[in-house]
């Protein structure tokens, strides 16, 4: 009980800090006033301009110093209003934009994780069983391959291929379709996330494996009687699960902002490339809120990697 | 897939008109980058069932490679030539799909931690279940009792609780017992002990050898129990095979070999047991010299260059296994302890007081 409340806490700050470098950051590495306004920001000797300067202090809180505006804009935002964007009018409100690319992303990236743990977890329980074999080797090439190819490389192959001269999936994102229409049409990006995250996932797992395969407890299992299959999945596979979710985890967080080149390619209009045309533009609400999303995701993340620790390993539990 | 018939390994327990496990010229040979290590050369010796069989020698003998070539669990690169037969039956060709029909069911092995030989993220019963279910077809409910009974059989109190613990929730010595209850859980005709105590401290060491020694008289069951320790097989074995550089050389009825060991490297052994009659502070009786390489072991007897009664022909000619007064005594040794050479060298190096034979020698 104890430690989850340290846990808590701990979270809770982490989550103040981030906020508060991100919001000092943007505040001092930009000027909020002229991403609002344009030009006219740095009209002053205008009096219409003086005006519309007034105005927007008034409305954004300008005028405050910096800790009370984050303050203001903390209270704000964890009561759910996350304010408006400062481009384009206002509109969408951040919120309704958020809401609108989060889904989008998060089914993109449900997709990917899914099917790279589906590929890394047999590749990886195949090549660990009988190591430095042919087979072995050539998955070791392959997966290197994989994880060398940079993913707009990776994404452009795919799509030339894939959608243009087999026409095997639709070439575009098409937000008015159905959900089950749209989920096809997220196929390949999903792939193409899914390849380079599986190369890495079944090496590590692989490595694993292949240590835990070592054990006397294996050795155990196979004077039990324990055909190979059962020791490698009921005996191996489970104690060698831990860099995996690890690094399934943190990729899980990375994927929330950093699927932008892929989204870009396949023209998913997502949270990356929301991310991407609001720190062009410097619109702060817009950056923040995507920040506080990710940094969220990952305290999250890190919670569960801990439960998940403990379903796996009874130990862990125990101390 | 997993039923004793499909094995199609005909298993006659009824009538053996030889041993039940017969181990004839077993040689297992690991190709590594410096050239071939022969880990076991050579090695012949029988059981009967009921029997126990002590396999003594120092760490880098043999031993444990020898009791895993007799049941087969080695690594793919190994390399075995000879015969093992089981109940009539020879198996060292089998391969080892039709061979885990007989782990678990006909021969089990105790290892030496039993920390890091139970999987520690598996509950105690199902580690003990798995082999009933996967053997004998066992549904649950009947497997969960037979576990409880075999906890009951080594002496694990409150057995009931103990299927739902950890590894980790217990002691040493308790997990050894745990160990045993799954070596033992199908009945197995053979049991392989690899060091069962070596792990433990030494209260419990009596304890474990104790447990098992009981059911093997409870179940007729022969033991292999494989050791470094001569005080261990003396009050726990009929049967002693001492090896040496791979080669076994000397096997005798315990009480023989106790009574009257041939091989100069058996009775270095027995020095090197601490005696509680000597005063504190003695040191503590050794063997010079380091166990032959197994990728180029010498010429000759094995142990000559550590032999303190080693001769010319020691060095050149490899001594064979020769039959003593007991026809059940078998040793390997030029000059054996008692012969004429062999006096006349004690003498020689009594005399001139060589540490190698001091008190400690007598027996």
């Amino acid at each position: 009980m104890r430690y989850w409340l340290t846990r808590l806490g701990t979270s809770v700050l982490l989550l103040l800090t981030v906020s508060a470098l991100a919001f000092g950051a943007m505040n001092i590495l930009g000027d909020p006033l002229f991403n609002i306004l344009g030009p006219v920001a740095l009209d002053v000797d205008n009096p219409e301009s003086v005006e519309l300067i007034q105005a927007a202090e008034e409305q954004y809180n300008l005028d405050d110093p910096l800790p009370i505006r984050w303050a203001l804009w903390l209270g704000d935002f964890v009561t759910g209003d996350f304010g408006v964007q400062f481009s384009e009018d206002g509109e969408p409100p951040v919120r309704d934009l958020i809401s609108e690319r989060l889904p989008r992303t998060l089914q993109l990236l449900v997709m990917a994780q899914v099917l790279a743990a589906l590929i890394a977890i047999p590749w990886a329980l195949w090549t660990a069983s009988r190591p430095n074999s042919k087979v072995d080797r050539a998955s070791t090439i392959t997966s290197f391959l994989f994880i060398a190819i940079p993913s707009f490389a990776l994404a452009v192959m795919l799509k030339w291929a894939l959608s243009i001269k087999l026409s095997i999936f639709p070439l575009a994102y098409v937000t008015n379709d159905t959900f089950w229409e749209r989920s096809f049409q997220m196929l390949l990006p999903a792939i193409t996330l899914a390849l380079p995250a599986a190369a890495i996932y079944q090496r590590l797992l692989r490595t694993d494996l292949i240590t835990t395969l070592q054990e006397d407890f294996i050795l155990t299992a196979r004077s039990k009687g324990v055909s190979r299959r059962s020791v490698l999945f009921k005996h191996a596979l489970r104690s060698s699960l831990f860099s995996f979710v690890t690094i399934f985890a943190i990729n899980t967080g990375a994927l929330i902002g950093g699927a932008l080149v892929v989204e870009q390619i396949f023209l998913i209009p997502g949270l990356g490339r929301a991310i991407v045309e609001a720190i062009l533009r410097e619109d702060f609400p817009v950056v923040l809120a995507i920040v506080m999303i990710i940094a969220f995701a990952f305290v999250i993340l890190n919670l569960i990697v801990d439960l998940i620790y403990s379903l796996i390993d009874p130990r862990v539990r125990s101390s | 897939m997993t039923s004793r018939e499909t094995g199609s390994v005909q298993i006659s327990r009824a009538e053996a008109t030889e041993p039940l496990l017969v181990v004839d010229n077993l040689s297992t040979h690991f190709p590594t980058e410096r050239g071939v290590v022969r880990a076991v050369d050579g090695v012949s010796l029988s059981i009967k069932r009921g029997e126990s069989l002590g396999i003594v020698g120092e760490s880098g003998s043999g031993k444990t490679v020898l009791s895993r070539s007799i049941m087969g669990l080695l690594p793919a690169a190994a390399i075995r030539s000879g015969s093992v037969r089981f109940a009539g039956t020879e198996i060292l060709d089998l391969p080892a799909k039709r061979m885990r029909h007989l782990w678990g069911a006909e021969m089990a092995m105790v290892f030496q931690n039993p920390l890091n030989s139970l999987n520690p993220l598996m509950k105690i019963g199902k580690q003990i279940t798995e082999p009933l279910k996967l053997h004998l077809n066992m549904n649950r409910s009947h497997a969960k009792a037979t576990a409880v009974r075999l906890l009951k059989d080594v002496h694990i109190p409150e057995a009931e609780q103990r299927l739902n613990q950890y590894p980790h929730e217990l002691s040493g010595g308790m997990r050894q017992r745990v160990m045993i209850a799954i070596a033992l859980a199908c009945g197995p005709t053979v049991l392989f002990a690899d060091e069962p105590t070596t792990a433990l401290d030494v209260t419990v060491q009596s304890q474990i050898l104790d447990v098992i020694n009981e059911q093997r008289t409870d179940r007729n069951m022969s033991v292999i129990l494989v050791t470094h320790d001569l005080g261990v097989v003396a009050g726990h074995t009929d049967h002693v095979a001492v090896m040496y550089g791979g080669k076994l050389v000397e096997r005798a009825p315990t009480r023989t070999l106790f009574a009257n060991m041939k091989m100069p490297y058996t009775k270095s052994l027995m020095r090197s047991i601490p005696k509680l009659d000597n005063p504190s502070h003695t040191r503590l009786a050794t063997i010079p010299g380091r166990p032959p390489d197994l990728v180029n072991p010498p010429d000759g007897c094995r142990f000559a260059p550590r032999c303190a009664y080693a001769q010319d022909r020691c060095h050149d000619e490899e001594p064979p296994l020769a039959v003593a007064d007991d026809p059940d005594h078998y040793y390997a040794c030029w000059y054996p302890v008692g012969s004429p050479e062999f006096e006349a060298r004690d003498a020689e190096l009594r005399a001139a007081g060589d540490p190698r034979v001091d008190a400690g020698a007598t027996i």
